[in-house]
């Protein structure tokens, strides 16, 4: 049965693609993670889970055009997919199911 | 001021070992515009050609036990592409050609300055190894079988 759930550095960065919206590309991605969850993470690992991600087809991604503050790069920019989009969910209920009832991590109300 | 530019050796090689780099090259640039640091970018670049090779691998790997139908549907094509890939190998694409050689100057270079008298013992262990070759393919070597021979008295007789 091919994996439905996502990991937790998969997830944060199909959260971040959705937060960034249209426009979102490597750098932006990594600095949403970074300023959202505080989590500093290395580009390369970041692509090689994008990668990943394409593959699964839960996210797209188009080339857009070269620019000189990038050394004549070219920007891949990333879109979360409706499959994609159904995967966060399912994770997110999951998760929540599994935090659901866990005595050690009930909020105490004094 | 100038701004300082990303490693080019660095830049060189994930070009070289990280399929479709363009994008983040290009990433690793505007960030490090950012945060100018050659440490950052190494260990940016390093990570990164670990992280592909493991995914590349992992993705290619074709596990003969699963059932069919949870192959992916292009996994003959991706075998056959792997292969052809690890056949055909540019050399003039790496950006390390040269290195051999620049190391066999840099060597004879070393051993001149520091020793030069061990150039006498270079060639004399090559006039040996040279001298025993010829030895053993002379001793090995078979006499010329001789051709049988018509007389022009055995034509005659015929």
């Amino acid at each position: 049965m091919p994996r439905s759930l996502l990991t937790d550095f998969e997830l944060m960065i199909l959260l971040a693609i959705l937060r960034v919206g249209d426009e979102a590309y490597g750098v932006q991605i990594a600095r949403e993670i970074e300023a959202t969850a505080g989590r500093r993470i290395l580009l390369g690992a970041a692509y090689a889970a994008l990668d990943r991600l394409e593959g699964n087809g839960l996210i797209s991604s188009r080339i857009g055009n070269p620019t000189p503050e990038r050394g004549g790069r070219a920007k891949r920019f990333f879109l979360v997919t409706p499959r994609g989009v159904r995967a966060a969910r399912d994770t997110q209920q999951a998760l929540v199911a599994l935090w659901r009832d866990v005595p050690q991590l009930k909020e105490r109300h004094t | 001021m100038t701004r300082p530019h990303a490693p080019c050796l660095a830049s060189a090689l994930l070009e070289r070992f990280v399929p479709d780099s363009d994008p983040l090259l290009g990433d690793l640039i505007e960030d490090f515009e950012r945060r100018p640091s050659r440490c950052w970018f190494w260990w940016q670049v390093l990570t990164a050609i670990v992280a592909a090779r493991w995914s590349l691998d992992r993705r290619e790997e074709i596990r003969p036990l699963r059932l069919v139908e949870l192959q992916p549907v292009d996994a003959i094509e991706r075998s056959r592409q792997r292969c052809l890939r690890f056949r055909a190998i540019n050399l003039s694409a790496s950006p390390l050609s040269g290195v051999g050689g620049l190391g066999l100057a840099a060597l004879t270079f070393l051993v001149t300055i520091v020793s030069p008298g061990t150039w006498w013992v270079v060639l004399a262990s090559s006039v040996a190894g040279l001298l025993i070759g010829v030895g053993i393919i002379a001793m090995h070597a078979k006499p010329p079988e001789a051709l049988p021979t018509i007389r022009p008295d055995s034509l005659r007789a015929q």
